[in-house]
């Protein structure tokens, strides 16, 4: 086999440029994590089934671990260390934390970045709307129903101050 | 054709090891500046105890939660813990910080009594502040007495604890003995719709009662309760460890199926706070607990809904397919 061709990508990570030097088979995960130092999106299965690395890319909710690299050249990626404005937390943060929405954690930046996704096209989404947009995202400790609420409170909230957030 | 069931079940559960020596051990120290500093060997693995332990100590020390800090995860500088199983953490763990609060706090209101000009035993602490019972208007910071206790009278106000229940070893002939010091109980009912074509379940609902003790964190026993009803869900109907001369055929997620947000229904749940004479301020424990009555719910559910027994976990399609199939044929005779 020969060695992955190397290529150099640009994009936009949290709405900041940066660029990196990427082999042809470097998942976007790996790029984050060891490259970039962005810890905050999770490794989990590596295989598309936990949800755990979810980020947005353009917007819409992948998981990291299964995009290469170069595919995100040019493209606007924000993860979880770009959802609170400086000290000030995202909306769905707050709610997380006033509900009790965490308990590990582990699952909960891909937790959080899927419901933006879902909060971004729907702002007003019904619960079965939540549990369809997090059903990518598994929980192995709090059975949902604390993260669907917090959800559900966070777009209250977001329609109450109207429009912010974004 | 759909046909919709409930069933219910019902269970206790000890708190700790069975028979065996399960200690906790804590230390806790007022700080010159009024805060407090707590060690426990007791790890948080995101259950919350690291809460609830804070929560025990700030009401034992009488200082608000958030001047609490507590100190845990690293083995070699904290004191010993039997670990973070056996459903064992907020009972004896806190059972522990709590002792160690308390040593440390009589060594506080000694010294107070000393400043005040009274007797130890008419002080109390809360909020900060040292006070006399019987006119709490008398009263000194809780900063100025650890900072005398320590610099004025050479007597830091702090103190150890361990905790380890009382039991005893069982009879080989009669079965008989003490293998827990407390116990929990619990019951839950399960609401499901089975679609006789396909043997698929869909759980509907889920009741479930908790007796915990005292809960000191309800938001967190709510927590743990309908996490390990999410859990018990995956084992009454989807998750199929399959282990072959030692490898697991099934190591993903793919295939060893874990419930999303879409297979775990509303769940309505209650905390039935009963105080465990023992426990710390009454409180005993819901970790394990809460995913025992699930299956066997959601399996009497089933059996409520299309009349067959399924007795081999999880109740997969394909069982319930095949013991319908049974139930027919039995029938047509
Ligand atoms: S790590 Fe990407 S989906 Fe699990
Ligand atoms: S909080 Fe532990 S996996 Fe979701």
């Amino acid at each position: 086999m020969t060695e992955a061709s190397t290529h150099h990508i640009r994009f936009t990570l949290n709405g900041s440029e940066v660029s990196a030097d990427v082999k042809a088979n470097d998942t976007l995960l790996n790029v984050l994590r060891e490259q970039l130092g962005y810890t905050g999106t999770k490794r989990g299965c590596e295989t598309g089934e936990c949800g755990a690395c979810t980020v947005l890319v353009d917007g819409k909710a992948v998981n990291a671990c299964l995009i290469l690299a170069p595919k995100v050249d040019g493209r606007a990626i924000q993860t979880i260390e770009g959802l609170a404005k400086g000290a000030e937390l995202h909306p769905l943060q707050k709610a997380f934390i006033e509900e009790g929405a965490l308990q590990c954690g582990f699952c909960g930046p891909g937790m959080l970045m899927s419901a933006k996704a879902l909060l971004d096209e729907i702002p007003n989404p019904t619960e079965d709307q939540v549990r369809r947009g997090i059903s990518g995202n598994i929980c192995r400790c709090t059975g949902y129903a604390k993260i669907v609420k917090a959800i559900m409170k966070a777009s209250r909230q977001m329609a109450r101050v109207g429009g912010e957030g974004a | 054709m759909k046909k919709r069931g409930r069933g219910m079940a019902c269970m206790y559960y000890p708190l700790g090891f069975t028979s065996y020596p399960n200690p906790s051990a804590a230390f806790a120290k007022y700080n010159p500046d009024g805060s407090a500093t707590v060690l426990t060997g007791a790890q948080d693995i995101g259950q919350g105890s690291g809460t609830v332990l804070a929560q025990i100590a700030a009401d034992t020390l009488g200082i608000p939660y958030d001047r609490i800090s507590l100190i845990y995860g690293d083995t070699q500088a904290v004191p010993m813990d039997a670990g973070s199983v056996a459903s064992r953490v907020t009972y004896i763990a806190g059972n522990a910080v709590k002792k160690a609060c308390e040593q440390a706090k009589s060594i506080l209101l000694d010294v107070a009594a000393d400043m005040l000009g009274v007797l130890p035993h008419g002080l109390d602490v809360a909020d900060g502040w040292v006070y006399l019972k019987d006119f709490p208007e008398k009263r000194v910071a809780i900063a100025d007495v650890a900072k005398t206790a320590e610099v004025g009278r050479g007597r830091p106000a702090q103190g150890h604890g361990t905790y380890n229940p009382a039991t005893t070893l069982l009879d080989k002939e009669t079965g008989h003995g003490k293998p827990y010091e407390a116990f929990v109980y619990a019951a839950q009912v399960a609401e499901v719709e089975v679609d006789t074509e396909t043997g698929e379940v869909e759980v509907l609902k889920i009741y479930a009662v908790h007796d915990c003790g005292k809960a000191i964190n309800p938001m967190m026993v709510e927590g743990q309760i309908e996490g390990g009803i999410a859990m018990g869900i995956g084992y009454g109907l989807t998750e199929n460890l399959v282990i072959e001369k030692g490898h697991v055929l099934n190591p993903q997620l793919a295939n060893y199926i874990v419930p999303t947000a879409l297979d775990v229904p509303p769940i309505e749940s209650a905390i039935v706070e009963i105080p465990e004479p023992k426990g710390p301020f009454g409180a005993k424990g819901i970790g394990e607990p809460s995913l025992l009555p699930t299956a066997p719910a959601i399996l009497n559910a089933i059996y409520d809904a299309v009349g067959v027994r399924i007795r081999d976990l999880p109740a997969t399609p394909e069982k319930i397919l095949a013991e319908l199939e049974k139930l027919e044929k039995e029938k047509a005779k």
